[in-house]
């Protein structure tokens, strides 16, 4: 007989592998307010993980007890399982383990990775590129229109002189402050975890959407910070023509054959919801989301630590 | 007293200028101004030689030259932020990737669009 808890926390494994993400990724609101929906996605992917090796974790150790830490205590203090021990609970246990180990391992090594290409893209930065008037920001030599940031201890901001050439100044200044926006906030590790599990599990199409989803929710989320600091007539549609111009900016011949483009429809979006702003979200439904990415992590931690009912 | 990432640049700009291998001690005099000792123009150039840089000849003493000229190293570094696979995209925030000309065609009028609401 499963404990309760197992069965509950495999039901909650699984609403959080396929029908909630899918969800989140389907509905409107998150393009009204991008800040709350990363909160709820971040929410789903921890509350996943964990109720996923939780439930595994929970059935492998039921003959040692009805909670987790009643099991571990017993198997701490050497006491003998209270019932028999058959082959599904070592299953379960081995399967929780290599789930863990792959999930931690996994993002341990994306870190690393990411983290080595960032250090030689920055020297290469460094040797190539002459300091530009601001600390932090860089002129590449370029004829396509680029701008991108490297995260890190010591961030750096890069405009292609495409870029410069194709934008007036309000522009750049709006290029600038999404940018910006990316470093301030640390998007990047908003992502990371994203990124890694859609390597670790690639058969789970949930980790492609999700990571998509979060995608375009960063870059949304910039969009409105960089908005917050602009000072011209128009900061929506300044914003907006500079992701236009450099969206469908030619890549000078340069573009490698291979480079396919970003989604078009994550751009549209991004260059609609300037140009025609949505209501923000009420404020009683940014909470009822706050609290439900709240519940969400709490329901696994919960289901695991607790006495089982059974 | 520069710092060890003007120091490499200064280098690096004094070897691409050159129109051969060059022994550091060359380099040394070459820098001269910025009152740089022999081991330090050494200890750069390991640096760089690390990075992947610079690469020395077997003459004694040995001979420094650039593995790659700068507009090379450009090129390589557009390559990865223009190519992204999709991993890739993580390692550096880009503020939008291209899209192609039927994408692009239609944002465009998007942006006309919005344009003549604003002014009817």
């Amino acid at each position: 007989m499963l404990p309760a808890t197992a069965v509950a926390l495999a039901v909650l494994a699984a609403l959080l592998a396929w029908p909630v993400p899918a969800a989140l990724a389907r509905s409107r609101w998150p393009v009204r307010d991008p800040l709350v929906a990363l909160v709820c996605w971040q929410a789903v992917g921890l509350a996943g993980g964990l109720s996923m090796i939780g439930a595994l974790l929970v059935h492998g150790l039921a003959p040692w007890g009805h909670s987790l830490p009643e099991a571990v205590w017993t198997v701490l203090t050497s006491r003998p399982a209270g019932t028999a021990v058959r082959g599904d609970h070592w299953v379960a246990l081995t399967l929780a383990a290599v789930l863990a180990f792959q999930l931690v391992g996994v993002l341990v090594l994306s870190w690393v990775r990411i983290a080595r290409t960032r250090r030689r893209h920055r020297e290469l930065l460094e040797l190539v590129v002459q300091p530009g008037p601001q600390a932090d920001a860089r002129l590449l030599e370029h004829p396509a229109p680029v701008a991108f940031c490297i995260p890190g201890a010591r961030p750096l901001l890069v405009l292609s002189s495409g870029m410069v050439a194709e934008l007036d100044e309000e522009q750049l200044a709006a290029v600038v402050a999404h940018e910006r926006a990316h470093l301030a906030e640390r998007h990047h590790l908003l992502l990371l975890p994203f990124v890694a599990w859609k390597a670790a599990l690639p058969v789970l199409p949930a980790a492609e959407r999700a990571h998509g989803s979060v995608r375009e929710l960063v870059e949304m989320r910039a969009d409105d910070v960089a908005l917050g600091s602009l000072h011209g007539t128009a900061p929506r549609r300044t914003l907006a023509e500079a992701i236009v111009a450099a969206a469908g900016g030619q890549g000078g011949g340069a573009v490698p054959t291979g480079a396919l483009a970003v989604s078009g429809t994550g751009v549209r979006a991004r260059v609609v919801r300037l140009l025609e702003p949505a209501d923000p979200l009420p404020a009683t439904a940014r909470w009822v989301a706050l609290a439900g990415a709240v519940l969400l992590l709490l329901a696994p931690t919960a289901l695991l630590l607790l006495p089982a009912v059974s | 007293m520069a710092s060890l990432g003007e120091l490499e640049r200064a280098v690096m700009e004094r070897l691409w200028a050159a129109d051969g291998p060059v022994a550091a001690t060359r380099l040394r005099d070459e820098l001269a101004d910025r009152g740089v000792a022999l081991t330090t123009v050494h200890t750069v150039l390991t640096r760089l030689e690390q990075k992947g840089f610079v690469r020395h000849d077997d003459a004694r003493p040995r001979r420094f030259s650039p593995r790659a000229s700068r507009e090379e190293h450009a090129a390589e570094l557009m390559h990865e932020v223009l190519g992204q696979a999709a991993d890739r995209q993580a390692v550096l925030a880009r503020f939008v990737g291209s899209v192609n000309d039927e994408e692009a065609r239609l944002l465009r009028e998007l942006l006309a669009g919005a344009r003549t609401r604003d002014a009817g």
